[in-house]
């Protein structure tokens, strides 16, 4: 062991710092949303042990997004390095990884053994698919006692839908998000990343941390069933009042009013060109000491003192005129030029960053480290994208990066279940681990 | 966190019964965030200056009368709170120190030099009140070179990354903020976990602490791909129209149906599975075409015909009505969604076998459906909500207890 890199000497399991210290989760999370939830869980200390396949990699491995490699999805690696995926390490840093063969009779018994050393379980699988190697709740409460265990799935564990297919995209489709965005009177613009893995893993990290902490004051686990369409439901916004209260359709003329806002009427209030090749500012006058505030930081032109602007309710019915006076000023500045003169006068204004203005411009994520590096044996030195929350008392504790194909084998199977190293041994050779 | 976790007998409590928290907030985040905990049985005590909440003054408004109680949006983002208007015989300060005695949460959302102007500082409550947990959901954090800078749900998502992925093909065109105040919502969502982190914290040690949650710093690591694709391979991604930024462009994703309505659907060329579903279910209606070939079964040659496979799926979708499309795609497991609107969910009978909705009383003639919590929990109770309160409603109510407790 000792003549390993010391690269891989470092990666050795330690004891996590933070409040989930002493948690042990057994992880059967994949894709996106169970992997972004049960991140939170490892990054504050909690051990969580992803279980995976040999034969089914779980897709962020596979999808090629590879240091200084470009290529698109559709060229994907048709016999991937399973340790080079870029998405895969910034979802699955912090966490252990065992490989189990769970169509095998061993390896079934192998994840009832590690289900009975933990006390947490996470799954977001189609439904079924637990229940079809045993791992009902009832089951799993025989293998520990009050355990707690989270399925997070498209649609939840129950319904006449609950096996539809989805991921992001379908379920921001399925429950609103998506028709309420964009301009009026045509297809919708919809979302441009599935905003819903990271919502429900949001909420799922969430449901996860609030039953330990319920099980923390009265020693009751939990069964929790959570189902992405209904967060996404719940995430619509007061539109969905205006149906339900005001039996208002959405499906109106002018619906949705794209960046316009008409809830308060607000104008300026859009999405205006700058200098460079597809690059935008979002401004956003709310009343008149806004707009005077406005006015005066882009030096009072002429067209400023137009009648149809001396109101609010007047700048909005106008706001097709106003929106090309405004352009017509940010059109020769940089984004981020007309975000400092705007905000340093009062107006509430953002540069549209894409992520190498995040990472590379913005002085804010800088001085609040919001990015973070971790090496990694195959990738080199990443960046991650870190907790958006700084506590005075706790920290995120970064231990290492996205765990190798099987890295932890040996420990988990070993140092926690007890197994001897030619047991091991005899697990790999007949492909159970 | 009091005693009150165990709930009453033969009702199972709810994950927050017992815990207090004083709210401060004027920004669907920060109200929000107190929704979520109202929602899940905190006491949640706001308080509102004599005019109210600014969110009091935002439509819509119910059946269009204007009005400090009729705002939806500030319906939406107060459920089941209980609101507190300070009768001036004291200041405000004086006030948010009388209910922060028996508070655990204190839920603010000033920015730095609000939290001067207001007299307020932080770490002396702390010293104060050591068991209190202050959350503070701001625009940008409380320090750095934009703290003080302000935000709105459109300025959030622009500087946080991900609006640049959302909008249309067409570049002309600026990029386009989804519905619904999505950014102020991903800086709610932080602020429940990191509130949770922080009551996991207090559990051990008996230590509040401040929790500081930046609105900014929540979108800017909810950008899905954006990031890794530029931590990585160091390429920026561009928005297309209702489907994934991507470095180069993909195929549409949306569909029009007989019915004039849209149905989301990506085909991976790759996985063989979802094309030989597609290709039976165009076959069954008579628009298969040449789809049936055993050419291809090569996925290079379906690679090269994509464009033309794209026509032939835009026929598949119309020569029938969405939820045709949605029912039968799923039930040959495809994954297909229609593109519903907010009124087409209501009648989704997946979520109505679930009880997903309940009819909350607004006011003795006006009630309405509205979503339960997504939480589902077998050791909780079912949440229902219960309606946002009037403009100091509960103000009677509070002093009093507190006069009570002094």
């Amino acid at each position: 062991m000792d003549a390993r890199h010391p690269s891989l000497v470092q990666r050795q399991p330690r004891a996590r710092r933070g409040p989930l210290s002493g948690i042990r989760v057994a992880d059967f999370c994949w894709m996106g949303v169970g992997s972004v939830a049960t991140r939170m869980l490892a990054d504050f200390g909690a051990e969580v042990i992803k279980i995976e396949s040999r034969t089914r990699l779980d897709l962020p491995r596979r999808l090629p997004l590879y240091k200084n490699d470009s290529r698109s999805f559709g060229a994907e690696d048709p016999d991937p390095d399973p340790d080079k995926g870029g998405l895969f390490n910034n979802y699955s840093r912090n966490k252990l990884g065992v490989t189990i063969n769970m169509r095998s009779v061993e390896g079934r018994e192998l994840a009832e053994r590690l289900i009975a050393q933990s006390s947490v379980v996470t799954e977001n699988f189609a439904p079924g698919v637990m229940a079809g190697w045993n791992l009902t709740y009832e089951r799993l409460r025989a293998l520990c006692p009050e355990v707690i265990y989270a399925h997070m799935s498209g649609f939840g564990q129950s319904g006449p839908h609950h096996t539809y297919r989805s991921y992001g995209p379908v379920v921001q489709a399925v429950s609103g998000l998506s028709f309420i965005s964009g301009l009026p009177d045509r297809e919708p613009s919809g979302w441009g990343l599935s905003y819903m893995d990271n919502q429900a893993a949001y909420y799922n990290s969430a449901a996860l941390l609030m039953a330990i902490m319920h099980r923390n004051a009265t020693g009751k686990g939990t069964e929790i069933d959570t189902s992405a369409v209904e967060v996404g439901v719940s995430l619509l916004g007061p539109d969905l009042l205006d149906v339900t209260v005001n039996a208002r359709p959405t499906r109106r003329p002018g619906f949705p009013p794209g960046n316009r806002l008409e809830h308060p009427q607000a104008a300026p209030h859009g999405v205006y060109p700058c200098a460079g090749e597809d690059r935008w500012v979002a401004v956003a006058v709310f009343d008149d000491t806004d707009w005077h505030r406005l006015i005066e930081a882009i030096g009072n032109p002429a067209w400023t003192t137009d009648p149809r602007f001396a109101s609010g309710s007047s700048r909005f019915a106008h706001a097709d005129a106003l929106d090309a006076h405004l352009a017509e000023w940010t059109r020769h500045r940089s984004p981020h030029e007309v975000m400092t003169l705007l905000q340093d006068n009062g107006v509430c204004a953002g540069a549209v960053q894409d992520a190498r203005d995040l990472n590379e411009v913005d002085p804010q994520l800088a001085h609040r480290g919001t990015f973070f590096e971790l090496d990694h044996p195959v990738i080199g030195p990443a960046r991650f994208e870190g907790t958006p929350v700084t506590f005075s008392r706790i920290e995120q504790d970064n231990w290492r990066s996205a765990p190798l194909l099987g890295e932890d084998n040996a420990y988990v199977f070993s140092d926690i279940l007890g197994l001897s190293t030619n047991e091991v041994a005899d697990l790999a050779a007949a492909g159970v681990i | 966190m009091t005693t009150a976790q165990t709930g009453t007998a033969g009702s199972p409590p709810l994950p927050y019964s017992g815990l207090t928290v004083v709210e401060w907030a004027g920004d669907p985040a920060g109200e929000g965030t107190g929704r979520l905990l109202a929602e899940l049985g905190a006491d949640v005590i706001k308080i509102e200056p004599p005019q109210g909440s600014p969110t009091r003054r935002i439509g819509p408004f119910a059946h269009d009368v204007v009005s400090a109680d009729t705002s939806l949006t500030f319906w939406y983002y107060n459920f089941g709170k209980r609101s507190v208007v300070p009768d001036g015989s004291e200041s405000d300060q004086a006030l948010l120190h009388r209910l922060l005695v028996g508070a655990d949460v204190l839920l603010i959302t000033l920015r730095p030099r609000e939290i001067a102007a207001a007299g307020l500082d932080y770490s002396a409550l702390l010293t104060t009140h050591p068991q209190l947990i202050i959350l503070s959901v701001t625009a940008f954090g409380l320090d750095g070179p934009w703290a003080d800078y302000r935000t709105c749900d459109l300025v959030g998502l622009a500087a946080g990354g991900p609006l640049a992925s959302c909008g249309y093909d067409d570049h002309s065109i600026p990029p386009i903020r989804p519905g619904g105040n999505q950014g102020y919502h991903t800086a709610a969502s932080f602020a429940h976990c990191g509130l949770l982190l922080a009551l996991l914290d207090r559990q051990r040690t008996g230590a509040g602490q401040l929790v500081d949650v930046s609105m900014h710093e929540s979108l800017a690591v909810s950008g899905e791909l954006a990031n890794p694709y530029w931590f990585y391979p160091k390429v920026l991604v561009h928005r297309q129209t209702c489907r994934h930024a991507q470095p180069v462009p993909t195929q549409p994703a949306l569909f029009r149906c007989a019915d004039d309505r849209w149905v989301y659907f990506a085909l991976i060329l790759a996985d063989r599975k979802p094309w030989d579903a597609l290709v039976a279910w165009m076959e069954s209606l008579g628009v298969a075409a040449d789809l049936t070939d055993t050419a291809y079964d090569d996925l290079a040659h379906r690679q090269q015909n994509f464009q033309h496979i794209q026509e032939l799926i835009e026929c598949l979708f119309l020569l029938q009505d969405a939820t045709t499309a949605y029912h039968e795609g799923q039930r040959r497991g495809l994954p297909i969604g229609p593109v519903n609107a907010p009124e087409d969910v209501l009648d989704d009978e997946h979520l109505q076998a679930r009880n997903f909705f309940t009819t909350v009383a607004f006011d003795s003639d006006l009630s309405a459906l509205v979503p339960t919590s997504p939480y589902r929990f077998s050791s909780f109770q079912t949440v229902a909500p219960t309606r946002a309160p009037w403009l100091g409603e509960h103000t009677g109510q509070v002093l009093a207890a507190e006069e009570a407790d002094r």
